[in-house]
């Protein structure tokens, strides 16, 4: 309990130098702590889609890739639930978010990675013996996008990504993006490759993509942090997205609900050249994941093998996040709300909400009602 | 600063002391141990979260092998080059903001119109309020494509200088670029120090040097700038206080990576900062990773503690060596008396940035 108040204070006082430094626009509100036991005794009784008995306060917070999806969901959540107030921090980011959730601030955590087992461990000390789970609430894909003129439509093969990314092709009139591109007559621009200069669940999804399926060409390791010397590098994915659309020449990667009128290329996958779109992407995840090696009973972790994604309707390159938390509570009616608030992102309508003010793509059927069933475990 | 203790404690003895009095004391007396507690509580907190991620073993702890701070043998190795790389790009900011901003001070203080002066220090001051993050924002969508060809420019015809080498960035947030927002964002701390300190240059020195037949521009440089070294160096190092700790326009503007390198046109090979390293890195670190960056930014607490102490230290010296007028302005300095003895003469010297507040100039 000691080393938890200090690691809050410690969170706090991190926060505070930041801003001294005169790094603003911090509003932070994971100074409410745990908003546990607010919820009055009366709300027990609600029915499964019945929020409106519902209140009281769900203290969340991370990933910033699902802050317009959470934004949306808690505005379509209180339209049913009024007494309902929902905090979710993106300011935190996803390391952030497991953190304070392990620490006990949050009710839960938005996360692109799954718990790691170092993480979980952690999270079973907080939780008890049934420890935390992971939902996979959230999907979107990597987009590559790309800023040359005169090129409106632009395929490439993975291996040729990762000779883009890793340094080894330096000009668009390369004879490996000729060969993707029949037809195209490319201009002999050099390629400036953006990436992310922040660490990001974004560039760990397209550095385990590109190392799974071209392991030939990328050698370098699976990180958040983007291992390759001599790219531009960009704060967040709106820098990304903004020195792609100002230089020329410029290739990216971005989630694809963040690139805006870029144009993104489209990726091939078996014998086709798949463009995004939100169909593709539940396919893709329909198709290529597997339950993570040490998920529990509940936990829905899932490990992607992009090297399944053969088909031409699956966008090569999905990307999951998830938002993990305790199958037990130390407050029940807490649980309630908060399985209520997760059940509600997971439903049809939410999963819509998200896709119409996000950009998201909605949940495969079958991975939706897992989520549901694991939720009436959440006590 | 000094002068409170020493005046106003003998004359409480001499008239009994009153309880708005005392109070009044036990409240200024309270507030100056709360600095010392919060500093001592910063430093605490940095060391003890730091400790664990510099003792670990890097190459083995799986935290610490991947991710945010994947790659490097030690913590050493990995503060080396932020630390570097934060003190390369003040550096280069400074360069590039002294002249113009003792320019513009002595302007204000000894060549502009009075109504024109007081104009021209509200907007200097003005420049201090600008949030960081708008400067940020400033240099991506203004400052880099601005730079851009400029940066091609010092590329091909001074690439053989190896600052200049390299392959030229192509949407320019390259460090040079990044030194020149914080080239701004430095200049309203040196300027309005060291126009209050130009502003303290005893009149008399000023006439004297005048009634002898010197020039302004002589005059300034006899009178003003000797008076005023010490106040306009420790008004730099102030200047570098701000631009070490800056954070948000360097991690929006420059392309980093974390090596050590002197170029300053390039996208990939400009150093890191450990500010925005950890402004950057903090929210994806997890565990150690966290512990690790904190431990950065003990490195970069030592360094600015560094940087002002040195500052206290120039501005307590004795300030003035004397120098002697040098060949090149001959005739006319000599054949007058030497100045700097006329300087000597009157020792009622100010302490010049005593009679300011610098730290409430950086925001």
């Amino acid at each position: 309990m000691k080393v938890l108040s200090f690691g809050r204070a410690a969170a706090v006082l991190t926060v505070g130098m930041l801003a001294l430094t005169g790094c603003g626009g911090n509003a932070s509100s994971s100074s409410t702590s745990t908003a546990a036991g607010s919820s009055p005794a009366g709300s027990t009784a609600a029915a499964a889609t019945d929020y409106s008995s519902l209140s009281g306060t769900i203290t969340a917070g991370g990933s910033s890739a699902q802050a317009n999806a959470q934004a949306a969901w808690a505005a379509g959540f209180k339209a049913q639930a009024s007494k309902v107030t929902i905090n979710y921090d993106k300011s935190q980011g996803s390391g952030g978010g497991v953190t304070n959730f392990t620490a006990g601030s949050y009710d839960f955590a938005g996360s692109d990675a799954y718990l790691t087992a170092d993480q979980a461990a952690k999270a079973q000390e907080l939780c008890g013996p049934g420890g935390a789970i992971n939902l996979p609430v959230y999907l979107d894909g990597v987009a590559v996008i790309f800023n040359l003129p005169g090129v409106d439509k632009l395929q490439l093969s993975a291996e040729t990504i990762a000779k883009i990314f890793s340094q080894q092709i330096k000009t668009w009139d390369d004879a490996a993006i000729k060969a993707d591109n029949p037809g195209v007559t490319l201009p002999s621009t050099a390629i400036t490759t953006v990436t992310r200069s922040d660490g990001s669940g974004t560039t760990q999804n397209f550095t385990n993509y590109l190392h799974q399926v071209a392991p030939a060409v990328w050698t370098d390791p699976v990180s958040n942090k983007w291992p390759v010397a001599g790219s531009s590098a960009q704060q967040g994915g709106s820098g990304v997205v903004n020195t792609v659309k100002a230089g020329e020449g410029t290739i990216g990667y971005a989630d694809h609900s963040a690139i805006g009128d870029l144009k993104a290329a489209a990726i091939k996958a078996g014998d086709a050249y798949v463009s995004f779109s939100a169909d593709a992407v539940t396919k893709a995840v329909e198709a290529a994941v597997t339950p993570a090696a040490n998920a529990k009973e509940g936990d829905l972790a899932q490990d992607i093998d992009y090297t399944k994604l053969t088909s031409a309707n699956a966008y090569p390159i999905p990307l999951i996040s998830y938002d993990i938390l305790c199958t037990t509570f130390k407050d029940p009616a807490q649980a309630k709300l908060t399985a209520a608030y997760i059940g509600y992102i997971a439903s049809e309508q939410g999963q819509k909400i998200a896709a119409k003010n996000a950009g998201s793509a909605p949940l495969p059927a079958e991975l939706a009602a897992k989520i549901q069933e694991s939720l009436k475990k959440v006590s | 600063m000094s002068a409170f203790p020493a005046t106003a404690h003998r004359s409480s003895a001499a008239v009994r002391a009153r309880p708005a009095d005392r109070i009044f004391r036990l409240l200024s007396t309270a507030a100056a141990v709360s600095i010392m507690v919060i500093l001592a509580g910063v430093a605490l907190f940095l060391i003890l979260r730091a400790v664990p991620a510099i003792a670990a073993n890097w190459t083995s702890e799986a935290d610490l092998k991947s991710g945010v701070t994947g790659g490097f043998p030690s913590f050493w190795s990995y503060v080396a080059p932020l630390a570097f790389g934060t003190v390369w790009a003040s550096l280069i900011a400074l360069i590039l903001a002294t002249p113009v901003a003792i320019g513009i001070a002595l302007f204000i203080s000894h060549y502009s119109p009075r109504r024109l002066a007081t104009f021209l220090g509200y907007i200097i001051d003005l420049l201090a309020a600008v949030p960081s993050v708008v400067f940020g924002l400033w240099g991506i969508l203004v400052m880099r494509p601005f730079l851009l060809p400029m940066q091609e420019w010092l590329n091909t015809y001074l690439g053989w200088i190896p600052m200049f080498s390299g392959s030229v960035t192509s949407t320019g947030s390259s460090i040079l670029t990044g030194a020149v927002v914080l080239a701004v964002m430095v200049l309203p701390i040196i300027t309005s120090i060291s126009r209050e300190v130009f502003l303290q240059t005893p009149k008399l020195h000023e006439e004297a040097a005048l009634a002898l037949g010197a020039t302004r521009w002589e005059m300034v440089r006899l009178t003003v700038f000797p008076y005023a070294r010490s106040g306009v160096v420790s008004a730099v190092l102030l200047g570098l206080g701000r631009a070490l700790g800056e954070t948000m326009a360097v991690a929006m503007i420059i392309s980093p990576a974390i090596i050590t390198s002197f170029r300053v046109l390039t996208e990939g090979e400009n150093s890191q900062t450990i500010a925005s390293n950890i402004a950057l890195n903090f929210p994806i670190a997890t565990g150690l990773q966290r512990d690790a960056l904190i431990g950065t930014g003990l490195v970069l607490f030592v360094i600015s503690l560094a940087v002002n102490m040195v500052a206290r230290l120039v501005i307590s010296r004795k300030p003035r060596q004397r120098r002697r007028p040098t060949g090149d302005d001959g005739g006319k300095a000599t054949a007058a008396p030497d100045p700097a003895d006329v300087l000597a003469a009157s020792d009622a010297r100010v302490s010049p940035v005593s009679v300011l507040h610098p730290e409430s100039v950086s925001k």
